[in-house]
């Protein structure tokens, strides 16, 4: 099958996959989209993509069909420690704090791909005593990646220069092609499945003092954003925060949420104490 | 006239912004008040009253000219008046304002400047010049801004003679706007600048923007025991001149000069890396991928970490690659695999070989996958055994991609190993054999296929009929009968597909009896192999599936009616056009345009306007094949739609097309189209259609026109655009002369050179030997 993907296809194929996930994939993307895209439909069995197409808006009745093609599409690129000045703020003194008050904490590590994120918190967690006294619930919309992320194994991509050596030492085992989380670290997080666009958004997890969005929204079109947001500005706790990528700012978007600087990192909450 | 839109009003607003709806009709005689109104203390009435003046164009003007001289309220009545003769329409105000530019009183000189620029008036070139002389620094700088404005070069010496006046106020608005002349007399001037600190950082910037080689030397010698943040700004201006150079196809002349002049700053270039800021690194890794050696691979490797550098880092180590064989095979055994990743796609030799086959076996499934690739593309054939260990490997794309390379290698006993694969192979490795058999189609295969599908793996069972479709054995058609009647529905649908494939009389009954499948899918494949087949006597069967109760099986029927050449097809498709569905809307339009059918341009023409992008994506596509005028008029307006999708795809087609008509509605949309719009690359696509559209258009192009037109004859670099850039030299008007010049001038090749020494001597148009002479310069 051609790799080249037709603009027209391309549209048919890019629409269908937004309304699924929510993923925005624009001309810039027809080239990897094609080339993914080929890939799977030749896996599925079509050597015609028009056929694929047909089969996914007509033929795919619980939508897995769909859902193996978003798989296919994804970009699961994240690692250990990335953007770590936020987390060091929310560990301590955020959610230290909070469980001061309150007793016990909740985040959740929405869109969390392979898990690096929540175990990143968890280890700060760990190292300031307090992983007991919070839930970490992380979900993403990936089954595959899910599942790899409850194993704990990551690659050696997974772990890049400048890493706090002290927490890496404490908290990931090496393991044959790739380092492995310590049983206390992954046993501390929840995982599941949840499509952040779809369905019931945040469904019935509850409300979060920390939720952790980032490097996702990146990938929505603005009116998605702006729901996605909304979503998780619901399952927000008073005095909570919501924390997204240091490229990504919400204020565009008139949210409800306000933005605070704290810690030297950027936050959105919805006021109110803890 | 209304008031702006968006804006609330008092009722005393609302009734005065009414009084100039008003006055505008009652044409000249209400200038009068009009202009008295400038002074009203009302923001939306201004505008208002702004709009209306300059709507009313030439009666306007020369009252508004005269209030500028003589009443000046305030400074908002200024403001409004220079408003509204910079938008004034008709032909009068320039030639107004020029002579008002000649007011001996600053402020007044300082509007007029500042208007002309606004009106982009490029006759008002020369008087502008004058005005950078001004005494008063006020009147110097809007006459600055104002042919920045206009975008001419037809001051170039005046504004070079401001550089040399080292004037703080006038020096930086005269290097941006020389430094985007793209005239080659800029140089000189400019460098010398780099002597002054004062100016050093903006002199150093304007000549990264001129995209002449003859800039770099200047550049290169800031280096020799430079500062790191001295190394940055020299990396980023050495980018925008490459960046730039790329524009009049200068980039190999451009890349030549910099490797000579920056053969020793590579140690600096990577050292300035520690403190650079995402631009700056990609600037360093841009010039490290043209200049660079193995030594730099290292640096280059770290920043593929780094999202905002990624690209760059990836293309400088590929670049690198391809010119140094040995560094980038050592590299493939030494990096990480985001380095191997960055390198496998540059792999080209045979040498490279023996470090690319381990790689078989790395941890990260993408390396492995580029491996196969790698492998297939310098022609490993010795690596055929392995790629046939890895159609086991657990990523399916490292699957796909050793079942490509496999493919493209083709051995000698490529037949007896995906046999053996298919035979003893797991259920992936089996599908993967079956898909060579069905790219290669091996003699004496067919009983293996038909083995593989009788398998229950109905994907196995499918594929193997896919391949059986391939295969030249006299058993086929028998084979394929047999599985149309198989009770496996997959297994139907496959012999349904393998058959339009296939062909011939035998498949034709077969596809008949398969629209009457109780399967869905079965039907489908049916329609779309009686499609292919493209017998109209299959008009009936087909036009019957239109009302199955699957609406892929309507879909694929309209897709085969498209084939047919029948009266019947099209007025099927004709109403099918009209469907509510979305789909079948577009599948018709698709058939529309399978044959040639002049029926066909008006829907198509209607669906070029259709909301959703995948239907006007497809009118296009079947516009583009088409010769009426309308179609071309309808595909050149989408290539300057706003929508990225629609505009790329229009342009994509235009540029396929080598007709004159379609070089000649590029041409035209270049000419309209911002310098960075994506129209400029595919006019300056190679063909000999566009080249000769550009040489035409040429004769009547002013100067802005002429820039883009010479730009894409540079970049095109085939035998008809070199010819056609030589021909401008000869062209009646002097801007495609100076145009043509320029180009040349930054192209520094010796044929060029020698042209533009006779040009620097013989032209008749100073400006044309003035350029020629600076651009001849080594």
């Amino acid at each position: 099958m051609d790799a080249r993907l037709s603009p027209s296809l391309f549209a048919l194929f890019a629409t269908l996959v937004e309304e699924t996930c929510g993923l925005h994939y624009g001309e810039r993307d027809r080239e990897l989209f094609g080339t993914k895209l080929v890939a799977h439909a030749e896996e599925r069995g079509y050597d015609a993509l028009i056929d694929f197409y047909y089969r996914l808006r007509y033929d795919d009745p619980a939508g897995a069909e769909r859902e193996l093609l978003v798989e296919a599409l994804l970009i699961h690129e994240t690692y250990f420690f990335r953007e770590l000045a936020p987390l060091r703020y929310l560990a301590d003194p955020f959610l230290a704090d909070v469980v001061r008050v309150k007793g016990r904490a909740r985040v959740w590590s929405a869109a969390c791909s392979s898990g690096e994120e929540p175990f990143t918190l968890a280890m700060l967690l760990a190292d300031r005593g307090l992983l007991d006294s919070v839930e970490i619930v992380a979900t993403d919309l990936s089954e595959e990646t899910i599942t790899r992320a409850r194993e704990g194994r990551h690659s050696p991509r997974a772990l890049r220069d400048g890493h706090p050596i002290d927490l890496a030492r404490k908290y990931l085992e090496p393991a044959p092609r790739g380092v492995r989380v310590a049983p206390a670290i992954r046993a501390a997080v929840r995982f599941a499945t949840q499509n952040l666009v779809g369905g019931a958004g945040g469904g019935d997890l509850g409300a979060f003092d920390v939720i952790l969005c980032r490097n996702v929204l990146i990938y929505f079109r603005d009116e998605q954003i702006s729901r996605v947001i909304d979503r998780l500005a619901a399952h927000l706790a008073p005095g909570g925060l919501l924390c997204v990528g240091v490229s990504e700012s919400l204020l565009r978007f008139g949210t409800k949420l306000v933005c605070e600087e704290r810690g030297s990192s950027f936050f959105y909450g919805r006021g109110g104490r803890p | 006239m209304t008031a702006p839109q968006g804006l609330s009003l008092t009722d005393a607003e609302r009734r005065r912004v009414e009084r100039t709806a008003v006055l505008a009709g009652a044409g000249a005689a209400s200038v009068g008040e009009l202009v008295g109104m400038l002074s009203d203390a009302s923001w939306p009435v201004r505008r208002a009253v702004v709009g209306t003046l300059a709507a009313l164009g030439d009666p306007a003007v020369a009252p508004l000219v005269a209030w500028l001289q003589n009443v000046r309220a305030s400074e908002h009545a200024i403001a409004a008046a220079v408003d509204a003769l910079s938008a004034a329409t008709g032909d009068a105000a320039t030639p107004a304002v020029i002579v008002l530019l000649g007011d001996p009183r600053p402020a007044v000189a300082a509007d007029a400047a500042s208007i002309l620029g606004r009106r982009r008036a490029t006759d008002a070139a020369a008087a502008l010049g004058d005005a950078v002389a001004h005494g008063d620094d006020n009147v110097a700088l809007a006459a600055i801004e104002a042919l920045g404005a206009i975008g001419s070069t037809r001051a170039v010496d005046a504004l070079i003679a401001v550089l040399a006046q080292h004037n703080f106020f006038r020096t930086f608005p005269a290097l941006q706007v020389l430094a985007r002349t793209g005239d080659p007399r800029v140089v000189e001037p400019v460098a010398a600048l780099l002597a002054d600190e004062t100016y050093r950082f903006e002199a150093a910037r304007a000549l990264g923007r001129t995209g002449f080689a003859q800039a770099i030397r200047p550049l290169a010698s800031l280096l020799p025991g430079a500062s790191d943040a001295v190394v940055r700004l020299v990396a980023l201006a050495l980018s925008d001149l490459l960046a730039r150079a790329g524009w009049t196809g200068a980039t190999e002349h451009v890349t030549t000069t910099l490797r000579a002049a920056l053969g020793a700053a590579l140690t600096q270039l990577v050292g300035a890396l520690r403190r650079a800021d995402p631009a700056e690194r990609a600037a360093i890794a841009l010039l490290l991928g043209r200049i660079g050696d193995a030594s730099v691979l290292p640096a280059l490797a770290s920043l593929l970490d780094d999202p905002d550098v990624r690209e760059a880092a990836t293309d400088a180590i590929q670049r690198i690659g391809r010119s140094h064989d040995d560094a980038l095979i050592a590299t493939l055994a030494s990096g990480d695999a985001a380095t191997r990743l960055a390198i496998l796609p540059s792999v080209h030799t045979g040498r490279a070989a023996a470090a690319v086959r381990p790689l078989l076996a790395d941890e990260d499934p993408e390396v492995r996958a580029r491996a196969c690739e790698a492998l297939a593309r310098i022609g490993d054939t010795s690596a055929v055994p392995a790629l046939f260990d890895a159609l086991a490997d657990p990523s399916p794309r490292v699957a796909h991609a050793a079942t490509g390379a496999i493919h493209s290698l083709g051995v000698a006993d490529t037949a007896a190993r995906t046999l053996g694969a298919l035979r003893t192979g797991s259920p992936g490795v089996r599908r993967h054999a079956l898909r060579i058999v069905a790219y290669l189609g091996f003699d004496g295969a067919l009983a293996d296929v038909r083995a593989a599908a009788a398998d229950p793996d109905l994907r196995l069972a499918e594929l193997a009929v896919a391949a059986i479709a391939v295969l030249a054995d006299d058993g086929v058609e028998a084979a394929l009968e047999a599985f149309a009647h198989d009770p496996r529905d997959g297994v139907r649908a496959a012999a349904m597909r393998a058959a339009g494939l296939r062909g011939g009389p035998a498949a034709q009954t077969m596809l008949a009896l398969g629209v009457l499948d109780p399967a869905a899918w079965v039907r489908y494949y049916a329609c779309q192999g009686l499609g292919r087949l493209g017998d109209a006597a299959t008009l009936g069967l087909l036009t019957a599936c239109l009302a199955d109760p699957a609406p892929f099986v309507r879909v694929g029927a309209l897709e085969a009616l498209g084939h047919l050449d029948s009266p019947g097809a099209w007025d099927v498709l004709a109403a099918a056009a009209a469907s509510a569905d979305a789909d079948e809307r577009r599948a018709a339009l698709t058939s529309m345009s399978l044959r040639p059918r002049a029926a066909a341009l008006p829907f198509l023409l209607a669906a070029a306007a259709a909301a959703d992008p995948a239907t006007r994506l497809i009118a296009l596509q079947g516009l583009a094949q088409r010769i009426e005028p309308s179609a071309l008029a309808t595909l050149a307006a989408a290539a300057a739609d706003a929508a990225p999708e629609i505009r790329d795809a229009a342009l994509s087609l235009l540029g396929e097309r080598t007709d004159a008509p379609a070089a000649v509605a590029l041409v035209e949309l270049a000419i309209a189209a911002p310098a960075e719009h994506p129209a400029q690359r595919v006019l300056s696509l190679p063909g000999e259609a566009r080249a000769h559209a550009i040489a035409a258009r040429l004769a009547s192009a002013d100067e802005a026109a002429a820039e883009r037109l010479v730009g894409a004859l540079g970049r095109m670099r085939d035998e008809a655009a070199t010819a056609a850039l030589y021909d401008a030299l000869a062209l009646t008007r002097p801007e495609a002369r100076r145009a043509a010049a320029r180009v040349l001038g930054a192209l520094g090749d010796d044929r060029a050179r020698a042209a533009l020494g006779h040009l620097a001597s013989d032209d008749p148009d100073l400006e044309v030997r003035r350029i020629a002479a600076a651009a001849s310069s080594r």
